[in-house]
């Protein structure tokens, strides 16, 4: 296995086709559909890496990449959005800490390169996971 | 009568008239003691004298002293009394303002002139007084004729006009002379229903007075929005004698209005956008992402072809909504000082880069050398000016010129005019122009023209549209300088 990878996103075709695509990426999965429920999985499991919606049902995406820093300083998070490429959201994704940003207006086989690359670079900063 | 006669040299000795007698050749036989106070000297020194030499002792007017002498040699030639106004210093230096009359003094068969007469009456006071009035009167027009989106007109029971003053000639074009005794409906009878003036009259009737938001017609039957009062007008004795109408020309405010309504629909459509845009990307990225794991199965090249459309299909959609959040996102912009001659000159070879028709057509440049620099973001105004050029373009299947005018804008704004001579714009069409999702061209989106406006608009400036069908369309942004 390549990463273990938490997915949180609120609709299920996402999370779905993201659990797809990673395992044929050889990489193996969880995934929720809350903000809560994800801080639950950071508290008590271990992942490489985690890839968070900001538009979520019970709090703001951004909110949760703050909570998570309380609890792991370094674990590489990676934010989705369906807003596509937002100056705004990317600068205060950034200002909390997150690894990268990726927008889900992109072609799919740039999404999974760009999630790629960005957690290739947060695992060479030295994230101790 | 003979009483008379002894008194009159008396008479004229002390007359608040200036006289002086003079002989053929012009030398002062005679003067009263008013011309000894004007002029300021004894009768001695007057006597003998030439009288243009004693009138004109203190004044250093030649022009006026030729003149003078001019109107007493045509009195002479003409054998008739003349006048003069003309204006001499006294004593004092102090200018006195003066109306003489030249009387030649005939022999007894009225033949040959043997002596003369002038009289002059000091109207300094009078004069002054005419023209406080006339000043005041000036400076009452003046006022009245920069009153400008003010008309004040009466009409007469018969509804004939009967005076059109302050600001209507400007407002309506028409001349006072042209328009006084019409009929007052020239100016309230749009598309012939004149009912809207006779509710006004009937209102006015009732209650004394009316006031309300209506239209009103110029002479080349232009439509003024304005706001209308109208009160009774009375006659000196009391009685009703016709209406005052007074019309405020609402133009420039139902302008404003619009262009607040306008970008408040902006608004509201941009975050309408957004959400929509958001909605969209989500099942997007689904269908996207298993067509893609559908592509790596192996098909019959019927389904592949299939597949293959499906996906270009969805990348249509992915490329609008990109569009769209374009359009819906606020982004502040970037400030730095930015010269638009310069911004223009690196927008200019992207052109070439955009798909366009190869038809032949020519860029001419009229930069002002002097421009100031404005504050804006490069590559948002950048955009705009490649939206604006890419649509000059397509607007020239035929080919054609785009001309570039920067210049300084009253030294407030940077103006950047980009005129083409293409297909034109209809003016139904106009008003909708930078509407998002409005386009004239078969496959546009209808975002370039309104996410150039929101720029503009996030930059402080303005822009604008004028357009002629087959002649061409000019587009104006003036952005503020630093």
């Amino acid at each position: 296995m390549l990463y273990k990878i938490l997915i949180v996103d609120d609709e299920p075709p996402v999370r779905e086709l993201f659990e797809d695509l990673f395992r044929s990426e050889n990489c193996s999965s969880i995934s929720c559909a809350t903000g809560e429920e994800a801080l639950e999985y950071v508290k008590k499991e271990k992942f490489d890496v985690v890839l968070l919606d900001i538009k979520l049902p019970d709090m703001n995406g951004l909110e949760v990449l703050k909570n998570i820093r309380d609890i792991h300083k370094t674990l590489p998070v990676v934010m989705i959005t369906g807003f596509g490429y937002d100056e705004e959201l990317i600068a205060k994704s950034k200002q909390f800490g997150c690894s990268g940003y990726i927008g889900k207006n992109m072609p799919v086989a740039q999404i999974i390169a760009t999630f790629k690359q960005i957690v290739k670079v947060a695992k060479e900063k030295g994230c101790k996971c | 009568m003979a009483d008379i006669k002894e008194k009159f040299p008396n008479l004229i000795e002390n007359a608040a008239v200036a006289v002086l007698y003079l002989d053929r050749n012009g030398s002062v036989l005679y003067c009263n003691k008013k011309i000894e106070s004007l002029i300021g000297c004894s009768r001695t020194e007057i006597i003998n004298k030439n009288w243009l030499e004693v009138l004109f002792k203190n004044s250093g007017n030649i022009m006026k002293k030729e003149m003078f002498r001019a109107v007493m040699e045509d009195s002479m030639v003409y054998k008739r009394a003349k006048d003069f106004q003309c204006n001499i210093q006294d004593s004092s230096g102090v200018e006195r303002f003066i109306s003489w009359s030249v009387t030649p003094i005939l022999n007894k068969n009225n033949q040959t002139i043997e002596e003369s007469a002038i009289i002059g009456h000091d109207i300094t006071e009078i004069e002054e007084r005419e023209n406080s009035v006339k000043n005041f009167d000036d400076s009452l027009k003046n006022i009245f004729s920069s009153i400008k989106e003010y008309a004040l007109y009466v009409i007469n029971l018969d509804g004939n006009i009967t005076y059109f003053g302050m600001g209507s000639e400007s407002m309506f074009g028409w001349n006072k002379s042209d328009i006084i005794f019409k009929h007052v409906k020239v100016l309230h009878d749009i598309g012939g229903d004149p009912s809207n003036l006779t509710f006004i009259l009937e209102q006015v009737r009732v209650f004394g007075k009316y006031e309300t938001e209506t239209e009103l017609i110029t002479k080349n039957k232009e439509v003024i929005p304005v706001i209308l009062s109208v009160n009774h007008f009375l006659d000196a004795n009391g009685k009703l004698a016709g209406y005052i109408f007074i019309a405020k020309d609402m133009t420039e405010r139902k302008k404003l209005e619009y262009q607040i309504f306008q970008a408040e629909k902006l608004v509201a459509l941009g975050q309408l956008s957004a959400g929509m845009a958001h909605e969209i990307n989500n099942p997007l990225f689904v269908i996207s992402g298993r067509l893609e794991m559908l592509k790596q199965e192996k098909f019959s090249p019927k389904i592949k072809d299939n597949l293959l459309l499906i996906e270009s299909q969805a990348d249509r959609i992915r490329k609008l909504v990109e569009r769209i959040l374009k359009f819906a996102r606020k982004s502040t912009p970037v400030l730095e000082p930015i010269n638009v001659n310069e911004a223009l000159e690196q927008v200019l070879p992207l052109i070439q880069y955009n798909k366009l028709p190869a038809a032949k057509i020519e860029v001419r440049k009229e930069f002002e050398k002097n421009m100031a620099q404005i504050k804006g973001d490069l590559h948002q105004l950048q955009e705009v000016f490649l939206n604006i050029l890419i649509n000059a373009h397509q607007s020239m299947p035929g080919g054609g010129v785009i001309k570039i005018v920067t210049s300084n804008f009253e030294n407030l704004y940077a103006q950047i005019q980009i005129i083409d001579s293409g297909v034109g714009i209809p003016p139904h069409s106009l008003k909708d122009i930078f509407m998002p999702f409005f386009s004239t061209k078969n496959e546009g989106t209808g975002l370039g023209l309104s996410i150039c406006y929101n720029i503009i608009k996030s930059h402080n400036g303005t822009i604008e549209v004028e357009s002629q069908v087959n002649k061409g369309s000019t587009f104006t942004i003036k952005l503020p300088f630093i």
